[in-house]
């Protein structure tokens, strides 16, 4: 069954080499000058004590390129869309299950030996692509400090792997269950990404308990490093985060004391509505997930997409074995 | 002589829809059987149960001595050809004896070369370019090459002109030939039928109608002609399966239980077309109607 896995995704495969080797090729052309632009940097920064590079408006290279780094995002979905959803599908749409379930070989092991390499090509694409993409983005991160955003944290480290593997289980499934190759290559596409924003957007914050820093709006905190912004704002005098009104005259949405009002006179400038807040007992808070967590955040998100790859195969398995052919 | 095939209830039901219903049915070892009957009457269901590719709601099949399973050892044993000969239409002829080979533990990627070069059907070009009829004849070449004990074939005559079709009837009357696989063919062209099968099996609304050796049914039934009279008598002793009545005459074809007394009816062989399409025709309301009508204008006449 492996030999004839391979017979029929050998030119998939060749394809997916191929495209692979063209991206490393760019990103090890630019991410060396872009290596080589932040070396350069360093050097000369440090020969005139002059290193204030994070944030500084230096440029690594070209905007396309980082672009396309970006877009490597849709990698991991790719093999589960288009090799994935038509596994099982296709053969149901051409009745050669028919020819394949009747050779002399249950179906349980012709999905188990064909999902299994499947699996592993899309983990072995998307690990490629993400080791090139996190090797090239090193001086950028180390330039902006921004590892843990959704653009970067995303593309890079372990995460793509989940990813991979997770579209790859979704696609064989929903092509499983509906039996048609473009139904379910919609209803994987729009799985795969559902899930991702969700767990992006709003699960990831929560991983582990974030930590929240109080601070004197006269001397303003930032966290150090790459970190995930989870909330931020101001707190009142009574310890509560001020509520927000942009009707009376406020400062980002902060109702001011009269007293503060007179301060600013109409136009409010930090230098003078800052100080007059903090006097009225108002503070700020930032409530983040340290850089240190990186790893440990890669770590968490692979394994829910890892454990949700495992159920959705378990469910292929187990309508492939009820339902007749 | 042990039974390939036996079945007893077999019922296969999608929802609402009764696709087969408490089919008992058993064939002898070495049989070529026919399993005819109208479109929609259950054949495929049959053949895909026996196959095991789908699972019965209720009944049981015992087919080679054990029921059909997910089981390498049962698959192996087994040859199925499904309608329309399904394979992998961008795949060549010897891509697929190469999955054969590597998907059962007798393959006999030889034997395919042999017939599909003796057809003169290429083994190097896609499948898909090739005719039905050669498409046929490849589907048929890789079914036999698990060297199967029971060979299932759903429909293959259906999209084949007539030369493919004694091509085809040809390549499997040789390979059933001598120890053989046992075989059942679903058709609808009795013709051909006749000339390689030696059993039959109708169904006809999700029902079986007729199972057993072609040569037995032919002793069996009998077309009975007589002027137009009470059958009445003939239904005591003998079972009446279709009536055709004109203002004239009675003809019937029965199934014999003895011998034929009444002097007034004239006793015809009947032959294997006359027989299945006379089961056939049992619940057909265009057959029903056509009864009631010509009942009708013979009291006409009667008056």
């Amino acid at each position: 069954m492996t030999w004839v896995t391979w017979q029929q995704y050998r030119y998939q495969v060749a394809f997916a080499a191929a495209l692979l080797a063209v991206l490393a090729v760019v990103l090890l052309i630019t991410g060396l000058h872009a290596a080589a632009v932040w070396d350069s940097a360093l050097t000369h920064c440090a020969s005139d004590h002059s290193c204030a590079l994070a944030g500084s408006s230096l440029s690594l290279g070209s905007p396309i390129i980082a672009t396309l780094v970006l877009a490597t995002a849709a990698v991991p979905a790719l093999p589960g869309l288009l090799w994935g959803a038509p596994t099982v599908a296709t053969e149901l749409e051409t009745g050669t299950n028919q020819f394949a379930w009747t050779q002399s070989i249950t179906r349980r092991r012709w999905l188990a030996v064909r999902a299994g390499w499947l699996l592993l090509a899309t983990a072995v694409l998307a690990g490629a692509v993400s080791a090139v993409v996190t090797w090239w983005s090193g001086p950028y991160n180390a330039l902006n400090a921004d590892a843990f955003q959704v653009n970067h944290f995303d593309v890079t480290g372990v995460v793509p792997v989940g990813y991979a593997i997770f579209a790859m289980a979704l696609g064989i499934c929903a092509g499983t269950l509906l039996r048609r190759t473009l139904p379910a290559l919609g209803i994987a596409l729009a799985g795969f990404v559902g899930v991702r924003l969700v767990i992006a957007l709003w699960l990831r914050l929560h991983y582990m308990t974030p930590v929240t820093v109080y601070y004197k709006l006269t001397a303003p905190f930032t966290p150090p490093g790459s970190y995930l912004l989870v909330t931020n704002g101001f707190v009142g005098p009574d310890g509560k985060p001020a509520a927000l009104d942009y009707n009376v005259p406020n400062y980002n949405g902060v109702a001011l004391p009269s007293a503060c009002v007179h301060a600013t006179q109409n136009s409010p400038n930090p230098q003078a509505v800052l100080p007059c807040l903090a006097a009225h007992g108002y503070r700020a808070s930032v409530t983040f997930q340290p850089a240190s967590r990186f790893w440990a955040f890669q770590g968490i998100e692979t394994g829910i997409f890892v454990v949700l790859a495992a159920v959705l195969i378990g469910i292929t398995f187990l309508v492939l074995r009820r339902r007749d052919a | 002589m042990t039974d390939v095939i036996e079945t007893s209830g077999l019922t296969k039901r999608y929802g609402r829809v009764t696709a087969l219903s408490d089919c008992t049915i058993s064939v002898p070892e070495g049989r070529i059987s026919a399993l005819v009957g109208p479109n929609g009457a259950g054949k495929t269901t049959l053949l895909r149960l026996l196959a095991g590719l789908a699972a019965p709601t209720t009944g049981q099949a015992i087919v080679l001595g054990g029921t059909p399973r997910q089981d390498p050892a049962y698959l192996a044993e087994i040859g199925f050809l499904a309608q329309e000969a399904p394979l992998y239409r961008r795949r060549t002829a010897e891509d697929h004896i190469g999955i054969g080979a590597h998907l059962n533990p007798r393959w006999d990627g030889e034997s395919v070369r042999a017939r599909l070069s003796r057809v003169r059907i290429p083994l190097d070009r896609s499948v898909g370019t090739l005719s039905g009829g050669q498409r046929a004849q490849v589907a048929l070449a890789l079914t036999l090459a698990k060297q199967p004990g029971l060979l299932l074939l759903d429909e293959p005559l259906a999209a084949l002109d007539p030369l493919a079709r004694q091509r085809f009837l040809g390549t499997l009357a040789e390979a059933a030939a001598g120890g053989g696989p046992t075989v059942v063919l679903s058709s609808h062209l009795i013709a051909d039928i006749e000339r390689v099968c030696d059993h039959l099996i109708l169904l006809s609304e999700s029902r079986v109608q007729l199972c057993g050796d072609i040569e037995t049914l032919l002793a069996e039934h009998r077309i009975l002609t007589g002027p137009r009279k009470d059958t009445t008598g003939i239904a005591r002793t003998h079972a009446i399966v279709r009536e055709d009545t004109t203002t004239r005459q009675t003809t019937l074809l029965v199934r014999l239980n003895g011998p034929v007394i009444d002097p007034a009816w004239a006793v015809d062989e009947a032959n294997l077309e006359e027989i299945v399409l006379a089961y056939m025709s049992q619940d057909d309301p265009d057959y029903s109607t056509d009864r009631k009508f010509t009942r009708l204008s013979a009291v006409g006449g009667h008056r």
